[in-house]
Parts: C-alpha cells; structure tokens; sequence
C-alpha cells in the first residue's frame, strides 16, 4: 500500500515539469537571499534535531530506492531507524555512535557495504560553508509535501562547474523533506522527497528496536578519526585545480583510503589516485542520475596509475578536475620499484 | 511491445543497442513481455551456438521454427542465423548485463518504472549530447552498459566509497543514507 501511493507520489511529481530558477543576474533580490540563507542555516541543526518518521523515496539515473526512516532526538543522542522497502530486507539502527547493521539473506542491496564508516552529520555541520558565495540562494515559493507546508529554497551555480539544487524546507522545523539536483536546463537529475512524514517526539521505542532476523554487523562511530587533516591522504599526488569553492573535506576514512573528498558545502566530489593492477578501465564519464564518474589513465615514469573522480557535479567539470592531477615522480618510482 | 522496442531488443543480442533506446526498453510497462521476447531469442541463440549439443543438433530448423513460434519477425533472425555461421555467437556481455536490470527491475525492486515520466528524465540523465554545458563533445560517455562485470564492481567501489563521503560530509542527512543505498544496490 505504501509503496503504491509512493510511486503515484513519484509518477506525479516526475511529471510536473520543473520550473527553472532565474538566471543569477536576472533577480538579485537581496530580501529573498537573505531569507533563503537564513532557510538553510537551520538545515543542518534540524536534520539531527528534529523527531520524525516516514518513508522517503529517492531516483537517480534508473533506480528508484525508498527507505522507512525514524529519527528522534532525545537527551542529547540521536536515535535512528532505516528500513529497506525494496529489494532486500534489511535496516540499519544507530543510537549516538554505535550503528547496528543487519543484513538481508538475499537481494541486491548489499548492507555490509551501507554501513558508513565514520561519524555522522552532526560532527561536520558545525563548519557550514559559506556556499551562499558560489550558489545564489533564493526563496522560490510556498508548498506542501507529504502534508506539511514548506519553504522552497532555490540554490543556483554562479558558475557552470556544478549543478543547481532545489531545497524544500519544512516550515516549522526547517527539516529537509525534498530536494532536487538539476542541470542548467531545469531537467531534474536525483530527486529525494518524502512521501510520508509525521514530525513528532512521541515515536514509541519500539520502532528503534531490529526487527529483521539476520546477520548482524555493529560497528562504532570513530570521531577523532574523521578529525585529522584530511591533507596528508593526497600524499603521492596533487590536484593543480579544482572549481573555486571546493575545499578537501574532513570525511571518515573509508574504504583503502585513497579517496579525498572535496565539497563547497552543498556538492561533493571524490578523488581517486591508484596504480593500476591488472584491471583496465576506460577513459571517460559515466553517469548516474546527478552523479558523474570520470576515469582517465596517466602513465608517469612507465607506471600506469587510474584517476577516477566521482560526485554530483557536471562531467565538464569531473574531467577538468581528473586532467588536474598530477602524480609525484617519487610515487610513481616507488611504485615502478615494487613491479619489478 | 511495439516494433521500436522489438528492434532494440534484438540490436542488445547483437550489442549494438545505443543507451537511449536501452533505456526506454528498460522503462516499457510490459517488463514480462520484454523478458519472454528475450528468453525467446535466447533459445534460438542457444539453438544456433556452434557449441550446441548433440540434442539440439536433431532438427534444428524445426527447433527454430518453435521457438520462433508466435512471434513475426523471423527476416533478421535467420539474418543472424547467417553470421552465426561464420562466428561464434559471442555473448554480448553489455547485452547479458542489460538483461540482468531488467530481471532485476520485475522481480527484485517491484519498481516497474512509469513509461513516459521517466523516459524524460532518463534521457536527461543520460546521454544528452545537445548541451555542451554538461556533456562537452570533448567529454566521452562511457555507457555503463559496456562496462565488464570487474569493471561495474570497480565503478560501484567508487560510488559507494564517494557516498560514505557524502552521506557524512554534506550533511544532508537521509538524502545521504539514499546515495548510500543507491551506490550499493545497483550498478
């Protein structure tokens, strides 16, 4: 039943064709920026803060993957509940730090792998970054979803080196229950929104409990980690360039650690420097709804490395930021030395 | 299932399908009938593999002509038929890994997507050469259609790892949760 009105939800609102926010130089009404800016100031405090419960639904590229989501907030600790609704059963619970994963038995999406590996959003929304100077925020309208009325924030690129996002806002609360990444022609790329929703403290304990019978997975929060300058991580290599803006993140180490990610406080990208080993992949950019991956080949002192750059920017920019690179000479020596 | 997404379906065995029209194959509301053309002409490949067993070896013109049965384009078939004869069948791997989206989509997720709304948004999505802005000629689109199996691991290891990033990073909550889900459920 629920994923039925979900899809109607979804069939409406991808129908609807977007109206595309004014050109940055056509408006420049100060009033509505200054609103807009105070909009999103609250974003990040209401995203841990607030007491909710819903499903949301969210598309990009072909997929389409809908979540039930309980959120409270209580003495200080963030408490929370996610539900697969499609594809395998699983859910993820996390009280303060420690994040309890279980597993599907069968299905596509693999849990173990949506585990994230360090801390959450609370950690980092105390540095908001002034994107106010590369997007022009503006207050577009008034709305409704999944019941509750919300404000319409507009963020449009004052460069071609990212994309626009349409932020919607609930009004009492400031929580984000819809979001769009478009491209300059309006054409929506990723698409995040609520279908149902009700803000509340009184969400029973129960509904942080597992439910699922499975493996479980536990893992704990590591602060201090994410904390260190993420710096040192492009040891071997440097970016010469990237759109003004974009600062290298302090983002939990995941995965061989050989990522950095960089973001201007709304989009982010990663950076991927490996030496190639046996796999070959090819040059060029893929995409998935709003995210662009970038994959290019450099070849320093006969050692073939593997640039690969991924985030929810424009394939212009992924492949200026991957032509960016350039690996130390001594990296690639010592690579060529263990070869051999 | 109408004689545009008939062709597209056969130009996928041959791997010659361009993204767009896979796509739109991907997005027909009859996600049963495309499974059952396809299982269709997989039989007749199968029939006319060089490697084919001995059982098949039997009738084979009668085999075909089963398999074929209830369904009326049987011109670029035998067409097929032809180059088969001179080379392996190789199976498309771009055309296999197709395939496995579109089982996957009516019967894993139960999301059939909607024709039309989505067609827009997917071909948006995807190859959009009339904006330079965001596909610059200079820019080569890779579709993930010709990616080998290694390769789409490779590429999922990278979406996900740049989610874990995000989820955190931008501070954007649920939306981050998604990407999350997103990177490791499907490519």
């Amino acid at each position: 039943m629920v994923r039925g009105l979900t899809l109607l939800a979804l069939a409406y609102l991808l129908s609807v064709p977007g109206v595309y926010a004014q050109a940055p130089g056509e408006v420049g009404n100060a009033a509505q920026t200054e609103q807009a800016m105070a909009w999103l100031e609250r974003l990040g405090p209401a995203l841990n803060m607030t007491s909710y419960q819903g499903v949301f639904v969210y598309a990009r590229g072909d997929q389409v993957h809908s979540m039930r989501i309980a959120h409270r907030f209580r003495d200080g600790r963030v408490e929370e509940r996610l539900v697969m609704q499609d594809g395998g059963s699983g859910e993820i619970v996390r009280r303060g730090m420690n994040v309890v994963c279980v597993l599907p038995d069968q299905g596509r999406i693999r849990l173990d792998e949506v585990i994230p590996s360090g801390p959450f959003a609370e950690a980092f929304t105390s540095q908001l970054m002034p994107f106010g100077q590369w997007y022009l925020p503006e207050l577009v309208g008034e709305d409704r979803v999944a019941g509750y009325d919300v404000v319409t924030v507009a963020l449009t690129p004052k460069d071609e080196h990212r994309y626009s996002h349409r932020l919607w806002l609930e009004k009492s609360t400031g929580l984000l229950v819809k979001s769009h990444v478009r491209d300059v022609d309006g054409a929506v790329l990723e698409h995040f929104q609520f279908t149902s929703l009700e803000i509340t403290v009184d969400i029973p304990d129960a509904e942080f409990e597992i439910q699922t019978r499975g493996r479980e997975i536990t893992r704990s929060l590591d602060v201090e980690a994410a904390r260190q300058s993420p710096v040192g991580r492009m040891s071997g290599w440097t970016l010469n360039w990237q759109p003004e803006g974009f600062v290298p993140a302090a983002v939990p180490r995941s995965g061989k650690g050989k990522a950095v990610a960089f973001s201007d406080g709304l989009a982010a990208f990663s950076v991927f420097v490996e030496p190639v080993t046996g796999l070959k992949m090819p040059t060029g950019a893929s995409r998935i709804g709003a995210t662009t991956v970038y994959m290019r080949e450099l070849s320093v002192a006969d050692r073939p490395f593997l640039i690969a750059v991924v985030g929810e920017i424009p394939p212009g920019t992924a492949r200026k930021v991957a032509d960016a690179v350039s690996i130390d000479d001594e990296m690639a020596r010592e690579w060529s030395a263990r070869d051999h | 299932m109408d004689e545009r997404l008939r062709e597209t379906l056969s130009a996928m065995m041959d791997d010659e399908a361009d993204e767009l029209s896979v796509r739109r194959l991907l997005s027909h509301e009859n996600q049963a009938d495309v499974r059952d053309q396809w299982q269709r002409w997989q039989q007749v490949r199968d029939l006319m593999h060089e490697n084919h067993g001995p059982s098949y070896g039997v009738d084979l013109a009668g085999a075909v002509r089963e398999a074929l049965d209830g369904h009326e384009r049987p011109a670029p078939v035998a067409e097929r038929a032809r180059t088969v004869a001179v080379s392996y069948w190789r199976w498309p791997v771009a055309a296999m890994v197709v395939m496995a989206l579109v089982v996957g989509f009516g019967a894993g997720a139960g999301w059939d997507a909607q024709p039309d709304e989505m067609t827009d948004v997917l071909a948006s999505a995807g190859i959009d050469s009339s904006n330079p802005a965001l596909l610059p000629s200079a820019v080569e689109e890779v579709a993930l259609q010709r990616l080998d199996e290694q390769q789409l691991r490779q590429m999922r290891q990278y979406l996900l790892e740049h989610a874990q990033h995000n989820s955190v990073g931008a501070g954007r909550g649920s939306v981050g949760y998604a990407r999350l889900v997103s990177a490791s459920g499907g490519y």
